[in-house]
């Protein structure tokens, strides 16, 4: 993946812990719990996505219903030009750990990612990297989202491992360190790992 | 020591030197791999620590899993929570430790502390056990492999001779087998010389296996040096044993004290046991055949008058001692006495097995066995003080193997039998027992707490358990293992001939290899040796 | 305590009642006129008496027939609309700073094989006096008319006529095209007596009709119509018109003959009350047009020359509108047909009204809040920059309400 094609959002809203990001083509949203960073100079900010939206660009303007006489989707869209330009697709990334002087940690950056940030797509030897140290599961597990939390985490769980080598030793690692932090929260436990699969 | 080759299991997390340790199984050790009775090392932060695992038991952190336990098809779920939020702990029973260079040399101490947390639990290897209990050779004897390892787990004999020790277990549970293997082995290292009272004639010869071809006796390894000897000539014959004496007791040889050990079989009242005292004042050596004379003779009343003796007393001895006459091994009087025959082989290094034949009789094995221990221990005492006195060498440790022993021992009679006397004056002259029997809680209990080294197989009732282990530290983590000891080939062995209690897997016996391990003599008999250790 | 709506509720009510009993009358009325618009009699009569009434109301001129009916032809394949709306600032006469500030959203929609869309927003700031005074040529220093209030709106809609026309000449050529503005072709604000020449010569020669040229000259192949669309119309040309069937006068003259008489009662107040929309609504079918009237107005008269304001109906299915093209879009057939179609199915794109206007709309729009900031970065530069930012008292007062 080249980094044009890998480009694929621009930071609307960022604070420490996460940003809002507006993709630059309408849909192309990146799916839940997979990563992406933000450059800051030299170093990353890496973030799961989460609470990615398709939403009228004013907040006013709602979308209606427009396909009844349309024969597809897609006719839709040709009927009505300026949809396009309507809608937006965003989404929010939580942030799980930074790089700094090429190596990473996994927690919080000193500052939060600047706002107009482009955001990339993590490629898959970042996140096999990134994700050797199971450390970023802190951050992930009590990243406060408008999903439930367990449905990010196990979206993400799934994603990295898909980038691992050997993803069922990845996703059972990732298990047991769950179980460590979820030592007193059973049924969130229980939901998570019964979203995944080894 | 290198720690890496060995299993680690888990870490410490809590525990008491009185309570035990206890230790959180690590996440891939499985809980089913854990067995009590295992031997474990604990790697503390200055000194290693030897102990055996004698509970197990699972946890949980969030009791909400047991509402809600992951269904069949949720695999990852329990594999997950399998080690992380639900996981096994092991109890763990500190015996000894092994600290500094200086105890480097000295050998493993018995513990007086406890690791620190989190210090790694290891299952003891090779080379740990060899360090505890010693390697094969010509004191420590290998009795078999401690539980689910390879390693030979030995004992050392000459010291176990130097006190009374038991053997225990449920029928069924192969003490036969041990005691077997105990004797072959005091043979071998010569140690000491038996004297086994052989009730069910299955030491000298065949002796039985429960569904097997029966296996060799001592006798057919160790011809040589083994000595059969028969109440039941004709038994013998049958069974083809070559036997060196028949033995034969002369109504002149029994004494008042061995009718009152008979008291209970021969259901004598305390009445007709003190006249037996009396009657042997009053008639001399024979008195037996006097007092049954005079049931015929008439003189009878005067007689029972002038010893003030009832006559319902009278004739509940005589009922008595009618069933000792009765038996066919017992004459009025005979010439060669099996006391002296005894004594001879004893001394002269031989090893005797008294067959009882088909006189299985409590009865008879009771009177045999203390008539001729009570005569063969004075005999020894006298040698033994003898030797010290004239500073000789004392005789060789003389072990007697008893079987039914709480027949002997129970609390109603040990204090007067010769067995009792045995048991509590230990080493004093030379002469130790080696007690079987299956219920142990028959014993009493002084005589119990005497015992130097216990070996016992499964017992289940828990009286047994608890007079088995009577002053045991670390008591209630041995009850388990002991309880969960296999029905057959496994046994615990504690007490004063091992550093610290340690469940085994008895050494094979009956095949033609172990018959040719078995039957090796001793390389060189070193009588110095021996005269060191005592 | 604002406006207490529970006073003036009986009002309503009254006004309410009141329209409930005209009802049957306006009713009697629209019957009327549908009756002449149906059977006028002679129409070359009808444009006669038209052509020499003088009448107080404003009358429209039959250019075909009265009454026929056209159905819309099949949309191109391809085709493009484009779209400009605005709204402005005026200046704020408690501000200090004399500025306004005029929103242009320009709408570029293409359908068909290759859709594609440009919506954008083009704020342009007034301030200078070059910008904010009219005067003429060379002439007297004197007379100078500032740029606010209504001239703003006037200046507005000259400034949407510029971006339509720059808009028109991105247009692709080769398709069918039609070009939207909201309302009315035709400046009525610039028909008062007190405006100076100067002021209409810059805004309409030099405004908006020089743009309806530009546009005109961009239709080389009879492809780029430019039409307005006014949404619920409240013209009353064409009933009008109707009005003189039912004149007993030779020649009508409503100040010659009618002027003693009460309103309703002259001869033809039988179809007092009804608008042209009323009339249509019953006279069309859903996607129908009427025919091509010509605007009497006398701006459009005077000054629009060649781009004569000429306008029809048109029943969109939601509603009656009004559409009004220049007098080189009335004589094309072929523009016609593409004003007629394209505005239709712009309207069934939009839920009822033009989905380029009101998306021109949308881009255009300034709210309250809009405004607010603006002063509110106006007040920002002014302090960068050390000027006085004093607002007057009443200003003042109203941001800071306090009892």
């Amino acid at each position: 993946m080249d980094e044009a094609s890998s480009r694929i959002a621009e930071v609307t809203q960022a604070s420490t812990a996460g940003f809002f990001a507006q993709c630059y083509e309408l849909f192309d949203l990146p799916p839940l719990g997979s990563l992406i960073k933000c450059r800051d100079g030299e170093n990353e900010i890496l973030a799961v996505t989460c609470n990615a939206s398709t939403s009228s660009l004013e907040p006013g303007r709602r979308p209606i219903a427009r396909g009844k006489t349309e024969l597809t989707e897609e006719d839709v869209f040709r009927s009505n030009p300026q949809l396009k330009q309507l809608l937006k697709s965003e989404f929010e990334g939580v942030v799980l750990g930074h790089s700094f002087n090429n190596e990473y940690y996994h927690y919080l950056p000193p500052r939060p990612v600047k706002l107009h940030s482009f955001v990339y797509l993590c490629t898959t030897d970042e996140i096999a990297e990134f994700s050797r140290s199971l450390e970023f599961l802190s951050l992930l597990t009590s990243a406060r989202t408008d999903i439930p939390s367990e449905e990010l985490v196990a979206a993400c769980i799934r994603f990295i491992s898909a980038c691992h080598a050997d993803p069922s030793t990845f996703t059972a690692a990732a298990g047991k360190k769950l179980a460590q932090i979820f030592v007193d929260d059973y049924p969130k436990l229980r939901t998570i790992l019964l979203r995944l699969k080894l | 020591m290198n720690q890496k080759d060995s299993t680690k299991l888990g870490v410490v997390v809590s525990g008491s030197l009185s309570q035990g340790i206890l230790a959180r199984l690590d996440s891939n050790t499985s809980v089913e791999d854990i067995t009590v009775g295992h031997l474990v090392t604990i790697q503390g932060n200055t000194r290693r620590f030897f102990g055996m695992i004698n509970d197990i038991s699972l946890e949980t952190s969030d009791p909400g899993i047991l509402l809600t336990p992951p269904e069949a098809g949720e695999e990852f779920l329990a594999s997950v929570l399998r080690g992380t939020t639900t996981y096994g702990t092991m109890q763990i029973v500190p015996y000894l430790t092994l600290g500094s260079d200086e105890s480097l040399i000295e050998g493993p101490q018995p513990v007086k502390s406890i690791p620190s947390h989190f210090s790694p639990v290891y299952l003891a290897s090779e080379t740990d056990i060899e360090l505890v209990f010693g390697k094969e050779g010509s004191k420590n004897f290998f009795i078999g492999n401690p539980l689910d390892m390879e390693v030979k787990l030995c004992l050392d004999l000459p010291e176990f001779v130097t006190r009374s020790n038991g053997v225990f277990g449920k029928s069924g549970t192969g003490k036969t087998f041990l005691t077997r293997m105990l004797l072959i082995g005091i043979l071998q290292t010569d140690a000491a010389v038996n004297l086994v009272f052989d009730m069910h004639s299955e030491y000298g010869w065949m002796g039985t296996r429960e569904k097997a071809s029966p296996v060799k006796g001592l006798k057919q390894l160790f011809a040589s040096r083994v000595s059969v000897f028969t109440l039941d000539e004709k038994s013998s014959q049958e069974r083809r044993v070559s036997t060196d004496f028949v033995v034969h007791l002369g109504y002149d040889e029994i004494e008042p004290a061995d009718i009152e050990l008979l008291r209970q079989t021969l259901n004598l009242t305390d009445q007709a046991v003190s006249a037996t005292y009396q009657m042997r004042q009053r008639f001399g050596q024979k008195w037996i055949e006097k007092a049954l004379a005079l049931e015929s003779d008439g003189e009878t009343e005067d007689v029972l008058k002038s010893l003030n003796i009832h006559e319902a007393t009278f004739q509940n001895l005589i009922r008595g001692l009618n069933v000792i006459c009765r038996l066919p091994f017992t004459s009025p009087h005979v010439e060669t006495r099996a006391v002296d025959k005894v004594l001879e082989y004893l001394q002269s290094g031989k090893h005797v097995v008294l067959e009882f034949g088909r006189y299985r009789d409590i009865t008879a094995y009771i009177l045999v066995a203390n008539l001729l221990t009570r005569r063969i221990y004075s005999r020894y005492r006298e040698n033994t003080e003898k030797a010290m006195a004239e500073n000789r060498p004392r005789p060789k440790p003389l072990v007697i193997t008893i079987e039914e022993a709480h027949k002997f021992l129970n609390p109603a009679v040990a204090g007067q039998t010769i067995f009792g006397t045995i048991a509590r004056e230990m080493r004093k002259y030379n002469t130790t027992l080696l007690v079987i029997d299956q219920r142990p809680s028959g014993i009493d209990e002084e005589v119990m707490s005497q015992l130097g080294t216990k070996i016992t197989c499964l017992l289940d009732s828990e009286k047994d358990i608890d007079s088995v282990l009577a002053g045991m530290s670390g008591k209630s983590g041995l009850k388990s293992v002991i309880a969960k000891l296999s029905a057959k080939q496994q046994a615990l062995v504690f007490g004063h001939a091992v550093p610290m209690p340690v469940a085994f897997r008895p050494r094979d016996y009956g095949s033609a290899e172990s018959y040719e391990q078995f039957g090796k003599m001793p390389a060189v008999s070193d009588s110095q040796d021996l005269e060191d250790l005592w | 305590m604002t406006l207490d709506l529970n006073k003036v509720a009986g009002s309503i009510a009254s006004m309410a009642s009141e329209l409930a009993m005209q009802s049957s009358k306006r009713v009697d009325a629209l019957n009327a006129a549908i009756g002449k618009f149906e059977n006028p009699g002679d129409i070359t009569l009808l444009k006669q008496r038209l052509a020499q009434a003088k009448t107080s109301w404003l009358l429209a001129e039959i250019s075909g027939s009265l009454n026929q009916r056209f159905e819309p032809l099949e949309l191109p394949p391809d085709y493009l609309v484009i779209a400009t709306d605005g709204s402005q600032i005026d200046i704020d006469r408690h501000h200090p700073a004399r500025c306004c500030l005029i929103n242009i959203g320009s709408i570029y929609l293409q359908y068909g094989q290759n859709p594609a869309s440009m919506l954008e927003s083009e704020p342009t700031l007034f301030s200078s006096p070059e910008e904010l005074i009219l005067k003429p040529d060379g002439g007297n220093p004197g007379r100078e008319i500032s740029i606010e209030g209504p001239l703003l709106g006037i200046k507005r809609t000259v400034e949407e006529f510029r971006y339509l026309s720059q808009l028109a000449r991105k247009l692709s050529a080769g398709l069918p095209a039609l070009a939207l503005v909201d309302g009315s072709l035709i400046l009525w604000g610039l028909m008062s007596k007190d405006l100076p020449d100067f002021v209409v010569d810059s805004l309409l020669d030099k405004g908006v009709l020089k743009y309806i040229s530009e546009i005109e000259k961009l239709n080389s192949q009879n492809q780029l119509a430019l039409a307005s669309y006014i949404s619920f119309p409240r013209s009353t040309d064409v009933i009008n018109s109707l009005r003189m069937t039912v004149c007993p006068h030779q020649v009508p003259d409503c100040d010659k003959f009618c002027t003693g008489i009460a309103s309703g009662e002259r001869p033809c107040d039988i179809m007092a009350g009804v608008v042209d929309r009323e009339l249509f609504w019953a006279c069309l079918k859903n996607n129908q047009r009427s025919d091509v009237f010509i605007s009497q107005s006398k701006i459009s008269k005077t000054r629009y020359g060649c781009n004569q304001i000429y306008f029809f109906y048109i029943k969109t299915g939601n509603e009656i509108a009004r559409v009004e093209i220049p007098e080189w879009v009335a004589c094309q057939p072929e523009l016609l047909h593409i004003t007629h179609s394209l505005i239709l199915d712009q309207c069934h794109k939009g839920q009822g009204y033009p989905i380029a206007l009101s998306e021109a709309h949308e881009m255009a729009v300034v709210s309250g809040a809009d405004r607010q900031n603006f002063f509110y970065l106006v007040d920002e530069y002014f302090a960068q920059c050390k000027l006085s930012t004093l607002t007057s008292a009443k200003s003042a007062s109203k941001k800071n309400r306090w009892i």
